[in-house]
Order: C-alpha cells, then sequence, then structure tokens
C-alpha cells in the first residue's frame, strides 16, 4: 500500500520535536522536508506539491492557521494535520474550521501522530467512485474508512477494513489464505498464513451480531455471507 | 272658651291686678292614667288648660300608663316659681308650657333647661328653637278682631297703616271704641307692645298717640277684650293672639279676623324641660308628641287653629302666604327676648307706654 | 426601597401635618375669639352709650339690637351687669364679675375668661364715665357670654383646616409616591437589565439612566471590566502556560522516542521504557490538568447554545480512541435515532465525554467499549460501556472528586477524568452517573443533561 514516494511538509519550531518527527517519518521510508519558519513554510507550499503537511501552531513569523488559511483559499487538497499545544480548546476548532482534517494536542504519542498520517495518506491515496458497499446491514464507507453495523459504527483496524473490504466486494465468493495475504500485505511483507486467521477472527468478532457473517470454509478459505440473502 | 280663667299679674304692682275669679296658683287638674299607671308626668304651664286638653287627651290615648298632673299658672308665678326652684336645684315640673316665650328665654340662660334632640325636635324651624332647650310649638298670628255689626266694609283695617287712617279719619265714630291690652298687666301684650315698637318705631308711635287719642279701652288678657268685643262695647280689638280671636269667632259669628297685610307678628309658644326635672324623659316624650305631625294636628285642629305651613282657617282674612311673603314676622326665641327681659327695659318701656295711652281715664 | 422611602416620607408628612394642625387650632381659637370678641365688646359698647343723665337721674334702655349683637352666637347665653357709678348694680346679672377690678377698664376694656352659672364664660367690662349731679363718676357693663359658637367655630375652622391638610397630605404622599416611583423606575430597569443579562456577558451596560445614577453604572461597568480583564487574563495566562508546559514535554518524548532501543543494554531498555511510561503519564495528566482549568474557566465566558449530543460524542469518540489501540478492542458508537438537543458548549462537553472514554479505555475496557447515545425521558444519555470489572459502587462519589485514584498501585492518574466530567454535567444542570455491571448488562458510565425543546 505505501509503495508510492511520500512527500511530507513539517512545520515545527521546536527541534527537538522537529527532530523526533522527521526521523520517524524517515525510519518509515517517507521524504520530510521540515521547515521551522511560518513565512518560509508558505512560501514553499506555494509552490511545491506536498502528500501531507504536519503543521504546528505556534511559529514565529506567521502562525500555522494563517498558513492553513492560505492554503485552503489557493484550492489546495493537501491533508492537512495540525499540531497545537495551546490549551484553547478554540485552536481545535478554528483548525477545523479553517480546513484541517486532523489535529493532535502536544504532547502527544508518536505512534498515534504516526497512525494518524497514515490514514490521512490512505484517504489521499483511495478514491473509488462507488465509495459505500453493503452487505447485510454492513456498510462500508471506504472514502471516509467508516464501518457501520446497522446504527452502529464500529472501529476497525486499517487492515481489518481493507479485509473486510475484499471480503465484501464480492459477498458469497470464496477467498483462499493465499489470495487474502496477497491482498492484504503485498510482497514486501513477511507474513503467514495464522496472521490471516487472526485479522478473520479480530474482524468477525467486530461484527457479531451483524446480519452478515464470515464463514469458514475449512480448507478452501473464506466467504462473506449476508443473511438477508438466505 | 268662656269658662277659661286667666290672670296675668305683675309683681310689685299689686294694686292694678284685676282680681279674677280663680286662684293666683292657678288651676290644677290630674289626668289618671287609663292603664296600668307606670309613670307621672308633671307640667307646668302658662297656658289655658281647655286649649290643652285635647292635645293632653290624645297623648294620654297613646301613652296610656301615664299620669298627667297639668297645673296653670299665670305667666309671671310660672316664671317665679320655676326660678326659684331652679336656683334650689330642684323641679316639680316635668315639662313648661308658656307663652312668654322671654321668660323661658331667660330660664334657659340662667342653665334652668336641659337640651333635647329628636326627630321630633330637628322638625322645629329655627327661629322657634333656643339652644335645642326652648321649642315653640303653637304658631300665633297677632290679629286684629271686628265686630261686623258696628264696622262697615269700607272701615275694616287691613294694615297698621289702615288702623291710623281710619282712626284719624273717624275719629269719633271709634272713639272707646277700640280695645287692646293692658301691657302692664298682661305679660303677653308687653312682649307684643314691646316687639311692636321695634317693627316700625316711628309709625307705631303715630299709632299709639291715635289710639291714645280715640281713648282706645285697655284690658289686661286677651278674652277680657275679646269679650268687651262680644260684649259690643267695643268695635275693634287690636292685637289679640289669633288663636284666642278664632275661638271666640267662632262662638260669635259677628267677629271678624284680620291679619294685617304690612306686617304681623307671630308667637310661638314654647316649651322647656327644666334641668333638674324629675322625668325628664316624660316631659321629653310629651315635648316629642307636641311636636309630632300628630301633635301639630290635634294643636291645629282643636286648640290653636293655626300652623306654619297651611292655610289660614276658614274666615280669616289675611295675605295669602304669610311667611314667604315677609308678613309674618316670628318672635323669635333667642337672646334677644332677653332684653325684654330686663327690668328697667321693661318698667322704662311700660313708662313710656302709660304716658302714650294709659293717661286718660279708663272706663 | 420604595415602602422605606414612603415610609419616611409619611412620618416627615405626618409630624408637619401634626404641627400644621396644632397651629391651625391655635389660629382657630385666636380667630374665633377676636371674631366673638368684637361682638362682645360692641354689645357692652352699645350698653353703655345707653347710659345717659336725665333729670339727675341715671337712666338706662337696654339696646336690643346689643342682643341682637350677641345673638349671632345663637346658642350662647347672655350674662350682662349694669354697675352705676355708686357701684350698685343697677340691673342684670347681680353676681356677675361681682370679685373683678372694675376700675382697671377705665383705661381700656378687659376682656376675661371666667365661670358664670357653671359654665365657661368670656366677660367683657367697658367703663363709662358719668356726669352725675353730686360729681363726675364711672359706671361699668360687664358683659359675659358662654363660648360655645367660639369653640364651635374654633372646631370647625380646625376640622376644615384638618381636613385640607389631610388632604393636602394625601395629595402630597400620592405625589410622592409617583415621584418615588417614576425616580426609581431607572433602577428597576438597571435591575432588570442586569437580572436579564446573560452571566457570560461582560461587556459593558449600555441603560439609560438619569444623570444621578450614572456614577453608580459607571461603578458597575468599572467592575465588570475589570473582571473581564481578569477572567481574559486568567485563561492567557492558562493558555499560555499550557505551551510552556506542553512544548518541553512534547519535545522530552519526542526525544525519548528517538532512542534506539536495539542499542541499549537489557537493563537500558528497561528504564527506558519506564522512562517512556511516565513521559506518557506525564502528558496524560498535564493534559487533564490544563482542560479542567481550561474547561472551568470556559464556562466563565461561554454562551451556551443546544448542542447536538449525536455530533458531539462522535466528535468525541473519533477523538478519544486512539487509532494505535489494540486491535483486539472492539470500539463502537451508537448515534440515538433522533438528533438530541441539549444546552451546553461543544468543546466542554467534547472533553468531558473524551474523559470518560478515555477512563474507560485506560482502567476499564477489556476486550470491548460502546459508546451510545440514548433518550431517557427528558434526558439525553452519552453511555460509555465497557466489559471491564467496573467501579464498586461505593466508590461512585469518590472518584468524581479529583485525583481519586481507585487502587493505591493504579498505574497512571485517572484523577481528573471523571471530576471533569462531572463539573461539565453539572454546569449543564444534568450529571455524571454509574450503572452496575450485572449478569445481562455490562458496566455504564454516562452523562445524562437535559433535553430542550426544538429537536429536528
Amino acid at each position: 500500500m505505501q509503495s508510492w514516494h511520500v512527500r511530507i511538509l513539517l512545520v515545527e519550531d521546536t527541534h527537538d520535536v522537529g527532530e523526533a518527527i522527521s526521523r520517524r517519518f524517515h525510519q518509515t521510508g517517507h521524504t520530510v522536508d521540515w521547515e521551522t519558519d511560518g513565512v518560509a513554510a508558505s512560501e514553499i507550499l506555494s509552490f511545491t506539491e506536498y502528500d501531507l503537511v504536519i503543521l504546528d501552531v505556534m511559529l514565529p513569523g506567521v502562525d500555522g492557521f494563517s498558513i492553513l488559511r492560505k492554503l485552503r483559499q489557493s484550492g489546495s487538497g493537501v491533508p492537512v494535520l495540525v499540531l497545537t499545544a495551546r490549551s484553547e480548546v478554540d485552536d481545535r476548532v478554528s483548525a477545523l474550521d479553517l480546513g484541517a482534517d486532523d489535529y493532535l494536542v502536544k504532547p502527544f504519542d508518536f505512534r498515534e501522530l504516526e497512525a494518524r498520517a497514515r490514514v490521512l495518506l490512505r484517504r489521499r491515496s483511495g478514491g473509488e467512485p462507488t465509495n459505500v458497499i453493503i452487505c447485510g446491514d454492513i456498510s462500508l464507507d471506504r472514502t471516509n474508512r467508516n464501518v457501520m453495523v446497522g446504527k452502529r459504527e464500529i472501529q476497525l483496524k486499517r487492515r481489518e477494513i481493507v479485509l473486510l473490504e475484499i471480503l465484501a466486494s464480492r459477498p458469497g465468493k470464496v477467498f483462499s489464505k493465499d489470495e487474502l495475504l496477497d491482498q492484504l500485505f503485498g510482497f514486501e511483507e513477511a507474513a503467514g498464513e495464522n496472521a490471516i486467521e487472526l485479522y478473520i477472527g479480530r474482524l468477525r468478532k467486530k461484527l457479531e451480531g451483524a446480519r452478515a457473517r464470515i464463514v469458514t470454509l475449512r480448507g478452501s478459505g473464506y466467504q462473506l455471507v449476508s443473511d438477508d440473502a438466505a | 272658651m268662656t269658662a277659661r280663667i286667666r290672670t296675668l299679674a305683675l309683681a310689685g304692682l299689686a294694686w292694678l291686678v284685676p282680681t279674677l275669679a280663680g286662684a293666683l296658683e292657678g288651676e290644677s287638674e290630674t289626668f289618671p292614667a287609663t292603664a296600668k299607671e307606670t309613670g307621672h308626668l308633671v307640667i307646668h304651664a302658662a297656658t289655658d288648660l281647655e286649649a290643652m286638653r285635647p292635645l293632653l287627651r290624645d297623648f294620654q290615648a297613646r301613652n296610656p300608663n301615664i299620669r298627667i298632673d297639668y297645673v296653670d299658672y299665670v305667666t309671671n308665678d310660672l316664671f317665679r316659681e320655676a326660678r326659684d326652684a331652679c336656683r334650689a336645684g330642684t323641679s316639680e315640673a316635668d315639662i313648661l308650657l308658656s307663652s312668654s316665650v322671654d321668660q323661658l328665654v331667660r330660664l334657659a340662660n340662667d342653665g334652668c333647661a336641659q337640651r333635647h334632640d329628636s326627630p321630633e325636635t330637628r322638625s322645629v324651624p329655627d327661629w322657634a328653637n333656643w339652644r335645642d332647650e326652648i321649642f315653640g310649638f303653637t304658631f300665633e298670628p297677632v290679629v286684629f278682631v271686628y265686630d261686623r255689626r258696628w264696622v262697615p266694609s269700607e272701615d275694616v283695617p287691613r294694615s297698621h297703616d289702615a288702623l291710623l287712617e281710619l282712626l284719624r279719619r273717624k275719629p269719633d265714630a271709634y272713639r272707646a271704641r277700640i280695645g287692646t291690652y293692658d301691657i302692664q298687666a298682661s305679660g303677653i301684650g308687653y312682649l307684643l307692645a314691646f316687639y311692636d315698637s321695634r317693627q316700625a318705631p316711628t309709625a307705631n308711635g303715630r299709632l299709639l298717640e291715635a289710639l291714645s287719642r280715640v281713648e282706645t279701652i285697655v284690658r289686661c288678657c286677651n278674652n277680657e277684650v275679646l269679650g268687651e268685643l262680644a260684649a259690643g262695647r267695643i268695635s275693634i280689638a287690636y292685637n289679640v293672639l289669633g288663636s284666642y280671636a278664632y275661638a271666640a269667632a267662632l262662638a260669635n259669628p259677628d267677629l271678624r279676623i284680620v291679619l294685617p297685610r304690612d306686617y304681623a307678628l307671630i308667637l310661638s309658644r314654647g316649651a322647656l324641660i327644666p334641668a333638674a326635672a324629675a322625668h325628664p324623659d316624660l316631659g321629653k316624650r310629651f315635648l316629642n308628641y307636641l311636636l309630632s305631625a300628630r301633635g301639630r294636628q290635634v294643636a291645629k285642629d282643636a286648640s290653636f287653629f293655626f300652623a306654619e305651613n297651611a292655610p289660614l282657617p276658614v274666615g280669616v282674612d289675611g295675605p295669602e302666604a304669610l311667611m314667604d311673603s315677609g308678613i309674618g314676622r316670628p318672635i323669635r326665641i333667642g337672646p334677644a327676648l332677653l332684653a325684654a327681659q330686663d327690668e328697667i327695659q321693661r318698667s322704662t318701656f311700660i313708662e313710656d307706654w302709660r304716658r302714650h295711652i294709659g293717661e286718660h281715664p279708663q272706663r | 426601597m420604595f415602602s422605606r422611602l414612603m415610609r419616611r416620607v409619611g412620618v416627615v408628612l405626618a409630624l408637619g401635618a401634626g404641627t400644621l394642625i396644632t397651629a391651625a387650632w391655635i389660629y382657630a381659637r385666636a380667630a374665633a375669639d377676636d371674631a366673638y370678641d368684637r361682638l362682645l365688646l360692641g354689645a357692652a359698647f352699645q350698653m353703655s352709650e345707653s347710659l345717659s343723665v336725665a333729670d339727675g337721674n341715671l337712666r338706662f334702655v337696654l339696646p336690643p339690637s346689643a342682643f341682637e349683637l350677641l345673638g349671632l352666637a345663637n346658642d350662647d347665653r347672655i350674662f350682662y351687669r349694669v354697675i352705676d357709678p355708686s357701684g350698685a348694680t343697677l340691673t342684670g346679672y347681680a353676681d356677675l364679675a361681682a370679685k373683678a377690678d372694675l376700675s382697671a377698664s377705665r383705661a381700656a376694656p378687659i376682656f376675661g375668661d371666667d365661670a358664670y352659672l357653671g359654665a365657661p364664660v368670656r366677660t367683657v367690662t367697658v367703663s363709662h364715665a358719668m356726669s352725675m349731679p353730686e360729681g363726675p363718676g364711672w359706671a361699668y357693663v360687664v358683659v359675659a357670654q358662654t363660648v360655645e359658637a367660639r369653640h364651635a367655630l374654633a372646631s370647625e375652622l380646625t376640622v376644615r383646616a384638618t381636613m385640607l391638610v389631610a388632604l393636602m397630605s394625601l395629595l402630597a404622599v400620592a405625589g410622592t409616591a409617583l415621584a418615588v416611583r417614576y425616580s426609581l423606575r431607572p433602577v428597576d430597569d438597571l435591575a432588570a437589565a442586569l437580572r436579564q443579562r446573560d452571566p457570560q456577558d461582560l461587556t459593558p451596560l449600555t441603560v439609560a439612566v438619569p444623570n444621578e445614577l450614572s456614577p453608580f453604572v459607571t461603578s458597575i461597568n468599572y467592575f465588570i471590566i475589570r473582571l473581564d480583564e481578569r477572567i481574559k487574563l486568567l485563561q492567557r495566562y492558562i493558555a499560555d502556560s499550557a505551551h510552556q508546559i506542553r512544548t518541553p514535554l512534547t519535545a522530552l518524548s519526542a526525544q525519548v522516542s528517538l532512542i534506539d532501543e536495539q542499542r541499549l543494554a537489557p537493563e537500558d531498555r528497561r528504564h527506558l521504557k519506564r522512562v517512556q511510561s511516565r513521559t506518557l503519564e506525564l502528558a496524560g495528566f498535564t493534559n487533564q490538568l490544563l482542560n479542567h482549568a481550561m474547561v472551568i474557566h470556559r464556562f466563565d465566558s461561554v454562551q451556551l447554545v443546544p448542542v447536538s449530543l449525536n455530533d458531539v460524542a462522535r466528535m468525541a469518540f473519533r477523538n478519544a480512541v486512539p487509532i494505535t489501540v489494540d486491535p483486539d478492542m472492539i470500539v463502537s458508537f451508537e448515534a440515538a435515532d433522533e438528533d438530541l438537543m441539549a444546552m451546553g458548549d461543544v468543546l466542554s462537553l467534547r472533553e468531558a465525554v473524551v474523559n470518560v472514554i478515555d477512563n474507560a479505555l485506560r482502567h476499564g475496557a477489556i476486550a470491548r467499549l460502546e459508546v451510545r447515545v440514548r433518550q431517557r425521558e427528558n434526558f439525553g444519555r452519552i453511555e460509555v460501556i465497557d466489559d471491564g470489572p467496573g467501579i464498586k459502587e461505593n466508590d461512585w462519589p469518590n472518584v468524581i472528586s479529583r485525583f481519586y485514584s481507585r487502587s493505591p498501585d493504579a498505574r497512571g492518574s485517572s484523577g481528573l477524568g471523571f471530576a471533569i466530567a462531572s463539573e461539565v454535567a453539572t454546569v449543564l444542570r444534568g450529571q455524571l452517573g454509574f450503572r452496575k455491571r450485572s449478569e445481562n448488562e455490562p458496566f455504564c458510565v454516562y452523562l445524562e443533561l437535559p433535553l430542550v425543546g426544538g429537536q429536528p
């Protein structure tokens, strides 16, 4: 899934923080341009395309809000994740109102930052025309990565959503473990069949109570069956 | 009426007092209660019992449990007796009735009366009520009476001026044919003469002069004068109380009554509750009766014939609206009567009067 | 204020009326005396003028007009006495003013108050010089009159004056009442403006008031501005300190996260783990502290608006459940069928719910966490349900107080989470509640708020 080259602009004036963030994204193979000054960041954004912008609000020169406002005014749809250290809860609202896609309040867990960044990047890469898949009372919104069972919104992990997406794209079709392994992990990651069983198990549990089930066909694979069809 | 005995006397002038039948102390009569007696009303009056009798009877018909002792005095005796009792702080009488209202005023002025306020007393006109202590309960105009056998109709005097004119015109025809009070002997006479002199001092002086010239006959009192008239010894009686005159006219159709049209004095007999009355409640009850519509009706029908708010009795020649026209001059019951009561005043006035009238020999 | 003013005005008016009436009474007495004294004197003069000497004798004619004059006081009794130059009583009441010094009246008539025949009387004595044959001498006239008419006139005058004074007092009271009401109306207006004012509205008052009240309004406004400044200052202080604390904390955790565990000795790795965990704990607690302060102070300045509980709960749900949550945890959100509206402040409310969810994730849920919005009669509930053991019933009152740890060895501090949620709920006239875990139902913490009408 992350086989394409990703460019991230990080705007953060606190050196220790900026260093850690850019190091972590480098480690996962992304290119990170790190700016500490608001004016410079704003300029760079006006002529460079990025896949994600991580923006601190409190900046010398121009603050994060102004950069964001200007960015959105120029028509750019690049995902923006705002970081804030202010406690004025208003900051978050205005960040979202101004077109930020997500925000984190400092201090934050770096794994959470990475996870949220991934979500934003994936949302950016998605974009199938039919966005909602329905099977039984399970509905999967592919744009927002949202899963509903009846009226309940179920929070699924990234790979669980991908798994559900594969199964629900053709309900009733039996997918073999190998097929699922390929689609789920690609070729880069080495994962065993046990991993498939693990995800299937989790997904099953999270879909409990739904009017659709994941059926295990011993020896051949898995299928999603809607109770409504029966 | 003829049985009526009336004596008027003036203290200190005993030689002048005509000796008449009846006692100076007055007549006394008891009206026993017609039912079980529960009260005893004592009336001391200087008012003829015969005139009062219908009123007493009617009152008793309504109050059968009350015995009435009626004692008739001459005015001066009544006054003296009441004054002495008052000074002693006692009173035999529960109510005093007198035509000499000046004496009653004097009694009230000296604190010998008690107040009385009731719905009946409130109907008494202002001029007949002093201090809610003296109430006038009759309405008696002072009139001329003539004998039509002797006085031709063109001679009938309908005013004081007309009388003066008549006496000047025909002095001989009326010589010794006019009669009036002897004010020396009569309290009422004095009071009327005193008020006459104040109504029109000059005209009155001239009238007295004319009366003197025609040798006017003076008699002690009303009935004496009227008696002379009835007997044909005089032709005109001057200044007679209307009530007596009307009674006389009823008895003798030849007697005619004229109410003068220039002015007519009006006397209201007074009633007074003594301050020390033994039964003031009974006195007040009787007074209320006298002042009530019923009592006034009885008085008008049977006793005094004239009433303030009634037409003149049949046959009386007089102005139509006596009071409204201002012809009726009521003798106001009030402090001004004290002037008439003054001893020096009285003796001076009588002396003057006598100089005018009384200096010719009486027949 | 009105009644107190009126009471005082009433007292002043009553005192004034009392003084006026007393003065009127004194004046009426004097006026009545004056009026009737003239009558008395006139009558006495008339009588004395009637004294004359004729033929060597003293002659006296009592003038009725004198009595008519006195008779103007119709109800009063009259006593008189005429004394000749020899001192003998000529006529009248011989014992009247028997003890009086008659000669004193030679200069001028003498008035006096006396009693005669048991009644109070006013007397006047006048003198008259007479030329008697035996030589000149003085005759005297004493006239006395009871005082009923005087008293009647005096009381009539007094009664009229009293009525007038009463009327004036009444008018004054009514006028004062009107005036006081009228002049107090701006105060009422001001009070109404203050009463209707939103507690969070810290703009100066703009009510039009008369000049007399403007210092008052100025003071109020001065106070409001000061309060507003203080609140702003406090908020800025909190915001600034938040920033000041968070930035190094972030830097710290950033730097810690950069340490390469692989290169550390096992011993050091253990220490690193401890540092990481404590850093996280510190971060979480700092967030709670700052959020708590923020939430509480927001209510000083924020105006409440109708808030959709579904939206707030969903926002909180997405915010509170980290993407990095344990993959075996089943986390779900279920909105209410209708959009439930409650008066509130989105951010505070969301912060409250976030704290409840956060607490459930950290200390409660084992494998399942559900967030639901439900209607219960006139209340809307945001329920946070987990499959953990729950909180013991007798701990419920404690956990909503600040800095309370459920167990002595509780990892990290749950100290402020419930406190924030509870305080927000209370300010919004709702409550933070708990439901016991039972056979059929898992443990539940809920935030309950009164609903407002106009649900779409």
